[in-house]
């Protein structure tokens, strides 16, 4: 019970918080938009895939990916902020302990990169025909997404001790996840080895997920795609809890 | 600890005060030894021991985004204790601290010390047994530091809430119950302040001037122990011999200030820490 009331308290404080900061807002919603325009039309003209589709259209699961991803990803690893102002130590030392404040955070960082996801996803028949249904089973892609990227999220903030390494993870983690996932080109059409990384990334998966909901070919199974998000949820989500517990790390700040 | 103590934990830098805290708040395992809060150890009983702390670490951990009500809601919640008459219990504390008028004001608004003054409120409103501040009144101007001593005074007070804090002002730690001297990670001296400083001997001499080594080996006989060596002169405790002190302590014998007074904290601290810095070097 106790517990639930911790968690329910991250959710609420991370919502408030959120809500609180316009600039992030905004570029969390701006930067799949800039995606979709800049790479799904810029490239139409000289980019081509086998699909029967448009590129901009090829391209448009990508823009939904990146809003889940980085909406997910990004609120989690905001924890790094919460350990360089003293707030994370203080959540550790609850009563309740580690798992509800990292189950909590997950949630809300999972409601954020869901929230983003579905902005691009409503934008969507705008650049291709889709209808009711196939949007509703893309809502649900972008849940499942938006779980497993807010616990890898999480799992790169336990190994992150400062907020200036931000940055660099924006450009070192989170797009090569997007890059090798399928949502720039087919990934029978990239070099063997980035297609050998390209199945060891969730992202590939969610993005396979999309394609399905969204009616494109699709290079999985919707079976293999849950299964696999599921994993990194599961991994991801134990690790972090592994290297956040205090008993097992020195908590820094 | 006995409930509703006063207990200054006292040490120069790296002597391991923020470590201790830490241990006793269950952030950190011991690599050695073991630690209880009341008889729960820390380790294997972190639940049990975590419910009855209430923790103020070196920076306040408040929120800049949440208003402080909402800041105060969140330290209930993790405490497990969102419902049921929260909202009361939240108002009495702004009312008690002075923080209602700012109470829908973003945290980030306040200032350095009322920032402080949350930040205890925060750790002190779930009614934890024992709160561990780590140095909660550096950067405090007086009237904040003031206000900050009151408030615990009267959770003391009002919940027998004991009280175990770190600084590095001494006057702070003077108005103890208790104080514990750490130095290089040891315990060097535990005891009431009057009585740690009754240790020291029954009268000080601070002697400067380039006569003051010898003076102090003149007394050697008469049972002066060297409280602490400065870069002006030494520091004696003295048992007896105040009448040789007039003898060998004069202007003649290179003696440019020579003050008497009655023994203070101060000086424990300083006979211990330089010991225990003289011990390490050795």
């Amino acid at each position: 019970m106790s517990a639930l009331v911790v968690v329910r308290g991250i959710v609420v404080r991370d919502a408030r918080r959120w809500l609180r900061q316009g600039s992030r807002l905004a570029a969390g919603l701006g930067r799949p938009f800039l995606w979709v325009l800049f790479v799904g039309l810029g490239f139409q003209g000289i980019a081509r895939v086998d699909e029967g589709i448009p590129y901009s259209a090829y391209a448009y699961p990508g823009g939904i990916a990146m809003g889940v991803l980085f909406g997910g990803m990004l609120t989690a690893i905001s924890t790094v902020y919460d350990r360089e102002f003293g707030m994370l130590r203080l959540m550790l030392a609850s009563p309740a302990g580690t798992l509800p404040v990292l189950a909590g955070r997950t949630l809300s960082a999972a409601l954020v990169g869901t929230l983003q996801g579905l902005v691009v996803l409503a934008a969507a028949p705008l650049a291709m025909p889709v209808g009711p249904a196939q949007l509703a089973a893309g809502a649900l892609a972008v849940v499942a997404g938006a779980l497993a990227s807010a616990a890898l999220g999480l799992l790169v903030a336990s190994r992150l001790t400062s907020v200036e390494n931000f940055g660099g993870v924006i450009n070192v983690v989170l797009f090569p996840m997007l890059f090798l996932s399928g949502a720039l080109a087919p990934l029978d059409r990239m070099p063997a080895a980035f297609r050998v990384a390209a199945l060891a990334n969730p992202v590939t998966y969610l993005l396979d997920l999309l394609r399905h909901a969204l009616g494109q070919r699709a290079a999985f199974g919707v079976a293999t795609d849950l299964l696999a998000l599921a994993l990194a949820f599961a991994l991801a989500f134990g690790g972090a809890a592994l290297l956040f517990d205090p008993e097992r790390r020195f908590l820094r700040r | 600890m006995p409930a509703g103590a006063l207990v200054g934990l006292l040490g120069p830098n790296g002597a391991g005060k923020t470590t201790t805290m830490l241990l006793l708040a269950t952030l950190l395992a011991p690599t050695r030894g073991r630690a209880a809060l009341f008889g729960h150890d820390v380790t294997r009983e972190r639940r049990r021991a975590r419910e009855a702390l209430g923790l103020v670490f070196q920076e306040p951990s408040v929120d800049g985004l949440l208003t402080v009500r909402e800041n105060l809601a969140f330290a209930l919640a993790l405490a497990g204790l969102a419902d049921g008459g929260a909202g009361g219990r939240i108002d009495a504390a702004l009312a008690a601290s002075g923080l209602a008028r700012f109470a829908g004001q973003q945290a980030r608004t306040l200032s350095g010390g009322w920032r402080r003054l949350l930040d205890i409120v925060r750790a002190t409103l779930h009614g934890p047994r024992l709160l561990i501040l780590d140095e909660p009144t550096v950067g405090l101007d007086p009237e904040h530091r003031d206000a900050m001593w009151h408030l615990l005074d009267a959770e003391r007070r009002a919940r027998g809430t004991t009280v175990l804090f770190s600084t590095h002002y001494l006057e702070e730690a003077a108005d103890a119950d208790r104080v514990v001297l750490l130095a290089a990670g040891r315990v060097v001296a535990d005891g009431a302040p009057a009585e740690l400083a009754a240790e020291v001997g029954t009268l000080v001499a601070e002697v400067d001037g380039p006569g003051a080594a010898r003076v102090a080996e003149a007394l050697d006989a008469a049972g002066a122990t060297v409280i602490a060596r400065t870069a002006r002169g030494v520091r004696l405790g003295l048992r007896a011999g105040g009448e040789r002190l007039a003898e060998v302590a004069t202007p003649e014998r290179g003696v440019t200030r020579l003050v008497v007074r009655a023994p203070s904290l101060d000086d424990a601290y300083l006979l211990h820490t330089q010991a225990a810095r003289a011990e390490g070097a050795a």
